[in-house]
């Protein structure tokens, strides 16, 4: 490869601004950072470089940056951040798009919705949380083999692929403005559990065997914290990085519910 | 799904649910309805049943009679009562709560769906004031709200109207502009309000699932939205800009005579004057103009 990127992009300089923040319950602070920076770079590249070289843009020595990340391509969810102000994968959040000239800027922050664990990488136990909530998974385990699993149709595999496609980035969360902080574990059952756990407690709800479950499921969004406290902004759906239809899961859902609904007012359950 | 918690969280998906279903059913429903029929003073123009010379007259006409078929339904309070201030109040007030615990993220997510949400929370805020303004001067009787202190009466629909709206004798004040533009802003807030919950109802009961079924439902509401903000705006224009006040005032008296006798309109005129602060003299004034026309007489 050449030294020039495709939109003709050359090597130069960008500053970072990140959000800092020492621990749990601590107060952040900015710092910013000169980086150079390479074509085809990405936020990642650039925070290695800092950790290499933590040195504020002022000359001062700082401790490096902190952040989470694993896969790098955009397929685990991990290096989540809010990058200009809106969230997004920071491995896949490429310089020559963001910062093309010299002295651009980048701003780095970490999650808003998430506690932070320390600078750009947060906590996002509640997100699991809630997918236990609504128990999205198949349930298999059992004393006698069940035998083989569901046939399943390529249209319905196709419908749920996409919906399989979750890595739980908390980016729909993010962006949801139902969906607040809440660092105090025992308050998560009443708070909403955001469009990430509804859409795969829709995947599960059409498995062939996970549809067991259905009732459970519906039951456990169906109460405070559930499905009822969306408010429609449709962020969600506007931010996926996997452009899973969200919105589409979260109508469903509530059509299940619906009828789930009546049949519990006339089953008497 | 029950965490021993209050009677809101106990009754969540019952409460949520019954939100959503009252602000179409009945609110919304008779929002049109009410639209409808006060803008009958434009449409009016085109009832062949009216006698008046003018077409405002015979927009005024058409919506004194719609005034008083209404005002002559049995057990009104009680309809009122149950099925517009009962679930007004309902859906009012768990709207605000619902709202209070809504943030906003316009500034970096401007979608047109984040907006429409924020929208819906502020209209939701103006339509709530807005109606409590509204039902308390024209129906509770709190005139000391209006303009010019003065009271609505069903006998008087359009007279006693633009008076509310405007000032007394319908003559413009400056409270009366601040009225009118109030009601400008309230009635396209509950319109909107109105269109976009419709929309947004249909995720909630999971009426249109994909993509495609919720933008042709979007499309329709769109209609739908664009049609009522019209019929509540040419009410508004008919009542604040196109009324003659003294000539509206003269048909209702000759309606109220032809349908209820002399005395009763002699008698009820009387209650007005001597009422303080109520279109005395408009009424005084009204009675010296000259008789607009042929008797009109609706329904005959």
């Amino acid at each position: 490869m050449s030294n020039t990127a495709r939109g003709g992009v050359r090597a130069r300089n960008v500053i970072f601004r990140i959000k800092r923040c020492e621990g749990p319950g601590k107060p952040s602070r900015w710092e910013a950072f000169k980086v150079p920076v390479e074509p085809n770079a990405n936020v990642i590249s650039c925070l290695n470089w800092i950790a290499a070289n933590p040195v504020t843009i002022d000359g001062r020595q700082t401790t490096p940056v902190v952040w989470d990340s694993n896969c790098l391509e955009e397929v685990c969810g991990a290096c989540t951040m809010v990058i200009n102000g809106r969230v997004r994968q920071s491995c896949s959040c490429l310089i020559d798009e963001y910062a093309p000239n010299e002295g651009d800027t980048i701003t780095l922050e970490p999650m808003s919705k998430f506690p932070v664990v320390r600078d750009l990488w947060v906590d996002r136990q509640r997100l699991f949380w809630g997918l236990r909530k609504v128990k999205a998974w198949v349930p298999i385990d059992g004393t006698y083999s069940l035998g083989e699993g569901p046939r399943e149709t390529p249209d319905h595999q196709h419908d749920r692929y996409v919906m399989s496609t979750c890595m739980s980035c908390g980016c729909c969360l993010d962006a949801c403005p139902q969906y607040h902080k809440e660092e105090d574990e025992g308050k998560w059952d009443r708070s909403f559990v955001g469009a990430a756990v509804v859409n795969q407690a829709r995947l599960f709800n059409e498995h062939g065997t996970g549809r067991v479950l259905k009732p459970e499921r519906l039951d456990a969004l169906m109460g405070p914290g559930g499905l009822d406290a969306c408010g429609k902004a449709e962020n969600c759906v506007k931010v996926c990085p996997k452009n899973i239809p969200l919105v589409e899961s979260i109508a469903a859902v509530n059509r299940a519910i619906t009828i789930h609904g009546f049949k519990r007012i006339f089953s008497g359950k | 799904m029950d965490n021993g918690q209050g009677f809101v969280q106990r009754n969540y998906f019952l409460l949520r649910r019954l939100h959503s279903l009252t602000g179409v059913v009945p609110i919304g429903a008779f929002m049109l309805i009410h639209l409808t029929t006060n803008s009958s003073i434009l449409w009016g123009a085109i009832n062949g049943r009216a006698h008046a010379a003018t077409p405002i007259g015979r927009g005024v006409e058409t919506f004194q009679d719609e005034v008083s078929f209404i005002n002559g339904m049995p057990l009104l309070l009680l309809i009122e009562a149950l099925v517009l201030w009962l679930p007004i109040a309902f859906h009012g007030i768990l709207g605000v709560v619902f709202a209070l615990g809504a943030s906003n993220n316009v500034a970096r997510y401007g979608y047109q769906g984040n907006k429409r949400y924020m929208l819906q929370r502020l209209t939701g805020y103006l339509g709530f004031a807005f109606i409590l303004y509204h039902v308390a001067t024209l129906r509770w009787g709190w005139e000391w709200l209006t303009p010019a202190n003065t009271a609505w009466s069903h006998y008087f629909a359009t007279s006693t109207l633009a008076a509310a709206l405007k000032g007394d004798g319908g003559q413009w004040t400056v409270p009366g502009i601040i009225v009118s533009l109030g009601y400008f802003i309230g009635v396209s807030a509950l319109v909107f309000h109105f269109a976009n919950g419709l929309l947004t109802a249909s995720i909630t009961w999971g009426i249109a699932v994909s993509q495609r079924a919720r933008q042709r439902w979007g499309y329709l509401c769109t209609g739908i939205g664009a049609v009522v903000m019209l019929l509540g705006w040419s009410a508004l224009a008919g009542f604040v800009f196109l009324v003659d006040h003294d000539e509206a005032h003269q048909i209702e008296r000759r309606m109220v005579e032809l349908k209820y006798g002399p005395e009763f309109l002699k008698e009820i005129e009387r209650e007005h004057l001597h009422r303080p602060g109520m279109e005395a003299a408009a009424i005084r004034r009204a009675a010296e103009v000259p008789y607009p026309g042929p008797a009109p007489v609706i329904r005959e």
